[in-house]
């Protein structure tokens, strides 16, 4: 069971899939505008990284080696299709934030990525933990990014005022540069940077 | 078992993909109706931006706002009611089908603030592209608009409905005569003084397409806008134009 434990824990953040393994930085960048998007698009990706490869692993030792990425994407797309209904049916102003992107979560290189690595060559349950652990290293990350670029860009969190009026009376002004993309790349840098100064063994010679 | 053999993967290629698509079609027709109530109460939600109502409950609100929901003919002349009750009104799709038909039957929303509602929908860039214009009580300036679009490019195109400086520019101008009904278009470019507003830079073809759209559907709305624009009613105590109005029949000889 340490095993297990171990497979869960890792990818959140001793081997984080975005800022470890620098995949899935596409989305990163464009759903941290406002943590609440932030926050669906990661439940999202966890319930598809987790269920995906639950049923890859289940599959495993039936798929035919020729068109084994085939049948990945096959389950990959049913499960983001799922996701995108159910948003459209009970988070409908969400889904209408985030609109392709939840789409695009299919071509999000983690979800593949750890079913081609880890799903095909082990047990359903030891790959439902890998799975639910890398879409939680990447909601991680994306809610923490999100944070800054909600809080400094907007003055708000999940929607509600942080920064005071009093503070903008004296001459506060939300920064314009948090909403746009760059940003997001310039907090993830700050983020692997941290990251890296705590984790020494991360540092290339 | 050879799992690797042609038969054995042509038939688990076609036994997976039948297993999938049972499952989504299941699963989109569970969720129809619930995803359907949700594009309805956006619908509603936009006509009520462009009728300047605001509420928590958007259907309450819209039931409480609105006067009556009426659609009506080229001509300008009522064909048939829409349930205020039931809270019906016309989707894109409902729209989209009028622009082609030759009977067309053209909603109109009018609230009880004074407020006209119209509706339009054309080709943007990349999508549909639809909007809902709130006229004052004289039916040619301009309260309120909102517009919608399916996937324009966000940032550029999208701007038309995420950017509340462009339906700004909007309020307190009119639909023209004649020819060119409403612009979008840089200043220089624009042929009359109070009918147009300023394109968004960086996103030509979505303005333009708006443009077009604006100027298709306030053509269809024309004789309905010409035709009730004169009656005032009692709600639109801050119009002043309302002694000023002369008989629509005057003809010159």
């Amino acid at each position: 069971m340490g095993n297990i434990k171990e497979t869960f824990l890792n990818p959140i953040f001793k081997g984080n899939p975005i800022s470890v393994l620098v995949l899935g930085i596409c989305s990163s960048l464009a759903v941290t505008v406002q943590l609440k998007g932030a926050f669906v698009m990661g439940l999202s990706v966890i319930i598809v990284t987790g269920v995906s490869s639950l049923i890859c692993s289940l599959l495993r030792n039936t798929i035919p080696n020729r068109i084994r990425i085939i049948v990945q994407l096959v389950v990959v797309a049913m499960m983001v299709i799922l996701v995108d209904q159910v948003l459209k049916a009970y988070a409908y102003s969400v889904s209408k934030t985030l609109s392709v992107y939840i789409g695009l979560i299919i071509t999000n290189c983690i979800v593949m990525g750890r079913i081609e690595a880890f799903a095909l060559g082990n047990k359903p349950f030891a790959s439902l933990m890998d799975g639910l652990g890398n879409g939680l290293g990447y909601a991680m990350i994306l809610v923490i990014v999100a944070f800054f670029r909600e809080l400094l860009g907007s003055g708000t969190l999940f929607g509600f005022q942080i920064i005071p009026q009093a503070v903008y009376d004296f001459g506060y002004m939300n920064n314009g540069l948090m909403i746009l993309p760059p940003m997001a790349l310039i907090i993830l840098g700050c983020v692997i940077w941290v990251q890296r100064s705590i984790q020494k063994d991360l540092q290339e010679k | 078992m050879n799992t690797n053999s042609n038969t054995y993967t042509v038939i688990y290629s076609i036994v997976l993909v039948v297993i999938v698509a049972a499952v989504l079609a299941f699963a989109a027709m569970f969720l129809k109706p619930t995803q359907d109530a949700n594009v309805k109460k956006d619908t509603i939600s936009q006509i009520l931006t462009a009728a300047t109502v605001e509420g928590e409950d958007i259907l309450a609100t819209y039931q409480d706002a609105i006067e009556a929901a009426i659609l009506v003919d080229i001509d300008g002349n009522k064909v048939d009611d829409l349930d205020i009750q039931d809270c019906e009104v016309y989707g894109t799709a409902d729209l989209k089908r009028q622009i082609a038909a030759e009977q067309k039957a053209l909603p109109v929303y009018i609230f009880k603030n004074g407020i006209t509602v119209v509706p339009c929908y054309g080709a943007g860039l990349w999508g549909p592209i639809w909007g809902y214009v709130g006229f004052e009580g004289d039916l040619k300036t301009i309260k309120a608009v909102c517009f919608g679009h399916k996937g324009e490019t966000p940032g550029l195109g999208a701007k038309i409905a995420d950017e509340p400086s462009f339906a700004e520019a909007f309020v307190g101008k009119q639909v023209g005569t004649g020819d060119i009904l409403f612009e979008i278009a840089k200043p220089a470019n624009r042929q009359t003084e109070n009918n147009g507003v300023d394109a968004i830079s960086g996103a030509t073809i979505t303005s333009q397409a708006l443009g077009k759209t604006l100027n298709q559907w306030f053509g269809f709305y024309q004789n309905y806008l010409a035709k009730n624009g004169a009656v005032c009613k009692q709600a639109c105590e801050h119009c002043t134009e309302c002694s000023e109005v002369e008989p629509a029949n005057t003809v010159e000889e």
